[in-house]
């Protein structure tokens, strides 16, 4: 391929109150069919990069090239389109809570759907089989009519998988997908990110916060520390000094089977 | 990774128009800080002093009168109260502001604070000394106005902080003036003589009229309708008129133009009570029409209320489902369906069943000024001195209200 | 039968029954409201009375009680859903079964029900079942208006609007028609006179002195904060009776805590204009039988208010106080006041918010404040004056709100 899947040249975020700078001037591209894992500590500007690809948070300054496209300059209409490819799971899940898991999972389609059926709630036969489908694959068919809210953690995430597999995306953005899970958990949900990337030829974004997932999941590693990129590479090559750079003098690392 | 080394991203600022724009905005920041604190000392301060002098002039000459000595002697007094207070003391505006006096050396010292108070005049009074930093009072006095400092010493009960006296003196002030105005001894006599007056009342109360049932119940009745009716109205205008008045969803300038006018009309509107609108409405739609005119005055005042909770409901929402649904390209109006309505659904039900349970017993007064229901009918034989009747009325709608009550805070309690 | 969870059960059965029920009857009201309105407007008397011949009313009855057999055999009733039931289906021809053997079973004063052995005979017979809703379903469910439940919800509500409507009679014909005239008025209130403002109004004399409407407000506020303090301190111990965790569970206990709050929700259900008129008879008009008539008031709704924050409060800290051998009164001082005080005065402040907005109306009845004004300027028609008293009002009780609300965000 010519040029790469992803470009991000010069990205700087400013957040305007408290004139925080959250990203400064970070520069890598991805190829097409990578899983690059983010790490960093808590306030280095992982959920920030993240948010920037898909404009949830509109950058200050540089460009974001996908697929050759500079999403930073697209109009919001235009910028809709770009969207229903990306598909982006959370740390909190940002499920619909009073919502069935299926509601959850068919709104994955909103960017396919027409504005006045999408209102009345009107989802095509064809939508709701694939979001059977997608809820079978992630292994929650039986809990399809069950509220969000009724679910596990682990559950809830893989409901926000089935979410961003609705969009048949060719880039998945995962904000600290295991975050809010425990270690056993934790696995389950990064195989499954790991299966759409291996199978379905999703590139994934993710970020995490334990190396050792990274480690596992991950076919490259960038690390930022106050908005900069200070590592960029193999997951191998993350030895003990490159760890201190990133995670400061203090730190030690934690495994998670 | 390159860049200049004292952390600037890009060129060290310039006196360009947002730096200058910055820095009077920090500046004015922090006047505003210094002049909240001397605005409370003063009113602080002015509010006492007219209390003193009200209470004087009621009990010792027989009037009303409010400051007593010539209006410039009076501002003169409390600004020099406030300085030397300030100066001298920890105010009580330094104290809301958790804001404390200290020198270089810890405390300070008397020459220090004399200089304090004169470089006041010259810094609070022209405003100017304001808007430098530090200002020219703590420049001059070497003092600076910070958090308080940690001494390690257990705090002053407050009949020792001057802040503390202060408050329990206005406090008492207000206390002593109130009785005076508000209590004669005519009436405290009667308070004790006349309760007799009332055995009548709480006899009738537990011995109802059972004639007048029938015609009150259809009252209770239209009394439960005049608030549906009201609820169900200020509904439909209250839910769009929310989302205009939610600071998260109205951005832009203006959205904020739009969103400060309609919290501004709604406390205004809100700030009426419901019979003072029933007034008006019984003069407009005439009081053939008592129950139309309750239920729009009611409605009016439901509007308010209803937009106010609902705003604050929507300021609170979870922003996480915002941002997901947004992520899968979805439009506004999708967003606002799925990612907003689904959050706001229970609470605002909530909110209408409060608001219903208010409205049943704002109807039953509304029916004072004429406003229809069960309200009128107490209020013709309360003041025909139909005791009896007076006090079965009065039954039915303890009755219908704690029903209501009941109800709403159960069905709430379901939907919470 | 027998068991807890057996009559537990029953009692969600009946009540969704009667729920039932009484959703057909008020039905069946509204409709035979509405004919009667619309086809024989023979006589529709200022609350329109529904008049019936004498074997309507047992006709009325038995009707609305097969309706709600019906609706409960053949789908998911208002009644089930509110309570969380549904009864199970085999077939259609079970749940008709269903509703005929309701009769046998349930009208001979319920022979069926109390010898069913927590299944009675109409279910055990058709085969159907009326259970708990399972918490997660494995069919879609449907969208709320195509089910029965649904329908009927929106049929009462339609109704109601409908009913409140013609009750209530409101004619927007009139609104529009005299708006221009109400526009008058509120021309002139826009217009507001404030000669009064500072100077006292000569007509308007109180007690031998003139009052200006600066005057009037100070004395509303006076009023409010007397009522307040009044109302707290009688409030703040009666609160700890009304709090269920302090009182213990002895029959004394239960017995103060009943009176309590049957005290504090009686007299908060009256409102303070009406307990104004009560003490404007009894110690004369004025603003003390105001001020005694806010502070009533505030005792009560202050009382529930504390005691449910007492109510509250988090057991860790009692426990420790009991456990370190403290008595009932010393737990209190110790555990549960350090925990409530902040909330305490958050709530007191609210009220006096509330009691300044009330002050200013109470007069209508006798309670005297600035309301004395608004209501005799009202009578004389002169808007000008009146918008002038409102404006007042409008900016201290905004004020106040402001102000207490600031202080409140400080407090908790």
């Amino acid at each position: 391929m010519a040029n790469p899947y992803l470009v991000v040249e010069n990205l700087t975020k400013v957040y305007e109150r408290g004139q925080v700078v959250a990203l400064r001037d970070l520069s890598f591209s991805v190829e097409k069919g990578e899983f690059l894992v983010v790490i960093g500590l808590s306030g280095s500007g992982k959920s920030t990069l993240l948010r920037c690809i898909n404009r949830l948070v509109e950058p200050t300054k540089g460009k974001i090239y996908l697929d050759g496209v500079d999403v930073t300059r697209l109009s919001s209409a235009r910028m809709r389109r770009v969207r229903r490819r990306i598909g982006m799971i959370f740390q909190q899940f940002n499920l619909i809570d009073r919502s069935t898991a299926i509601g959850n999972v068919l709104t994955g389609r909103l960017g396919y759907t027409p504005a006045w059926r999408a209102l009345l709630g009107w989802f095509s036969k064809a939508d709701r089989d694939r979001a059977l489908a997608n809820l079978e694959r992630v292994g929650l068919r039986d809990k399809a009519y069950v509220r969000a809210d009724q679910l596990s953690g682990g559950q809830r995430q893989r409901v926000g998988i089935a979410r961003a597999l609705m969009q048949e995306p060719e880039l998945l953005l995962a904000d600290e997908p295991v975050s809010a899970l425990d270690p056993a958990t934790s696995h389950s949900v990064m195989q499954y990110l790991e299966q759409m990337n291996r199978e379905d030829g999703v590139t994934v974004l993710a970020s995490l916060h334990f190396l050792s997932l990274a480690r596992r999941y991950g076919t490259r590693i960038i690390a930022l520390k106050d908005g900069q990129l200070v590592f960029d590479g193999p997951p191998g090559a993350i030895d003990d000094t490159r760890f201190k750079e990133i995670y400061g003098e203090e730190a030690e690392e934690v495994e998670v089977r | 990774m390159t860049g200049y080394p004292d952390g600037f991203l890009t060129d060290p600022p310039s006196l360009s128009w947002p730096v200058v724009r910055d820095a009077l905005a920090r500046r004015a920041g922090i006047a505003g800080r210094h002049l909240a604190i001397v605005f409370l000392d003063v009113v602080g301060l002015a509010i006492l002093w007219l209390l003193v002098t009200y209470i004087y002039a009621w009990y010792g000459l027989g009037s009303i009168a409010y400051t007593l000595v010539p209006w410039w002697a009076f501002v003169l007094g409390v600004v020099e109260g406030a300085a030397l207070w300030e100066s001298f003391g920890r105010s009580l505006g330094q104290r809301f502001a958790h804001r404390e006096l200290s020198g270089a050396s810890g405390v300070p010292t008397g020459g220090q604070r004399v200089l304090y108070f004169i470089g006041w005049h010259l810094t609070v009074l022209p405003l100017v000394g304001l808007f430098f930093d530090p200002p020219w009072h703590e420049r001059l006095s070497g003092l600076r106005l910070g958090p308080p400092v940690e001494r390690g010493e257990a705090p002053r009960p407050w009949y020792r902080t001057s802040s503390g006296l202060f408050l329990a003196a206005l406090l008492l002030a207000t206390a002593v003036a109130a009785v005076g105005v508000t209590i004669t001894t005519t009436n405290l006599r009667r308070l004790f003589t006349e309760a007799g007056r009332t055995a009548k009342f709480w006899r009738a109360f537990f011995s109802p009229d059972t004639t007048i049932l029938a015609a009150s119940g259809r009252d209770l009745v239209v009394t439960i309708y005049m608030a549906v009716m009201a609820t169900a109205f200020a509904v439909v205008v209250a839910v769009p008129l929310s989302f205009l008045a939610a600071r998260n969803l109205m951005r832009g300038p203006v959205g904020r133009l739009v969103y400060t006018v309609l919290r501004g009309a709604m406390s205004i509107v809100r700030s009426i009570e419901p019979i003072v609108w029933a007034i008006i409405f019984l003069i407009w739609v005439t009081v053939v029409r008592a129950p139309f005119a309750g239920v729009l005055a009611l409605w009016v005042h439901s509007i308010a209320d209803l937009v106010k909770l609902y705003a604050e409901r929507l300021e609170a929402i979870d922003p996480g489902p915002i941002e997901a649904i947004t992520a899968t390209g979805a439009g506004r109006l999708a967003v606002l369906r799925y990612a907003v309505i689904p959050q706001i659904v229970n609470p605002y039900i909530s909110f209408t069943l409060y608001r219903w349970d208010i409205n049943i017993r704002m109807a039953t007064v509304v029916g004072v000024v004429g406003g229809g229901g069960i309200g009128q009918r107490l209020y013709h034989y309360l003041t025909g001195n139909l005791w009896q009747q007076a006090g079965t009325v009065m039954l039915l709608i303890v009755i219908l209200v704690w029903a209501i009550d009941y109800l709403s805070s159960r069905l709430r309690a379901k939907l919470a | 039968m027998g068991t807890r969870g057996g009559w537990a059960a029953l009692r969600r059965r009946s009540l969704s029954f009667f729920l039932d029920w009484l959703a057909w009857g008020y039905i069946a009201y509204t409709v035979m409201y509405l004919l009667n309105h619309y086809w024989y407007t023979v006589y529709v008397d200022w609350y329109g009375t529904l008049k019936l011949p004498s074997w309507g009313w047992p006709l009325v009855v038995l009707g609305t009680l097969e309706l709600a057999v019906w609706s409960r055999a053949l789908g998911r009733s208002l009644g089930l859903r509110a309570f969380g039931l549904e009864v199970t289906c085999p077939s259609l021809g079970r749940r008709i079964l269903r509703a005929f053997l309701w009769h046998v079973s349930v009208l001979p004063l319920g022979i069926g029900v109390w010898l069913g052995r927590g299944e009675p005979w109409h279910d055990r017979l058709a085969g159907t079942r009326v259970r708990a809703v399972p918490k997660e379903p494995e069919r879609p469910g449907r969208r709320a208006l195509a089910t029965q439940w649904g329908a009927m919800a929106a049929v009462l509500l339609v109704l109601t609007l409908w009913l409140g409507w013609l009750i209530i009679g409101i004619n927007l014909q009139v609104l529009g028609r005299r708006a221009p005239w109400a526009a008058g008025i509120w021309r002139q209130m826009l217009r507001p006179d404030f000669r009064y403002f500072l100077e006292s109004d000569p007509a308007f004399a109180l007690r031998n002195l003139p009052f200006s409407i600066l005057d009037l407000m100070v004395v509303t506020i006076f009023m409010a904060f007397l009522a307040t303090v009044l109302g707290a301190a009688v409030a703040f111990p009666l609160s700890f009776f009304g709090a269920r965790n302090i009182m213990g569970f002895s029959p004394v206990g239960w017995a103060v805590y009943g009176l309590t709050r049957g005290f504090f929700n009686v007299f908060r259900s009256i409102e303070t204009i009406l307990w104004a008129v009560v003490f404007a008879v009894w110690v004369g008009f004025g603003t003390f039988a105001g001020v005694l008539a806010l502070t009533i008031h505030t005792i009560a709704a202050l009382g529930k208010l504390y005691s449910e924050q007492v109510e509250g409060v988090s057991p860790g800290p009692l426990e420790a106080v009991w456990a370190a051998g403290g008595s009932r009164w010393q737990v209190v001082r110790y555990a549960v006041l350090p925990q409530v005080v902040p909330s305490f005065w958050a709530f007191t402040l609210y009220r006096w918010d509330i009691n300044v907005r009330m002050a200013t109306v109470i007069a209508l009845v006798g309670g005297g404040g600035i309301g004395d004004m608004l209501f005799y300027y009202k009578n004389l028609s002169d808007w000008p004056k009146v918008g002038a008293v409102v404006m007042v009002i409008v900016a201290v009780v905004w004020t106040m709100d402001y102000l207490s609300g600031r202080l409140r965000e400080r407090i908790t």
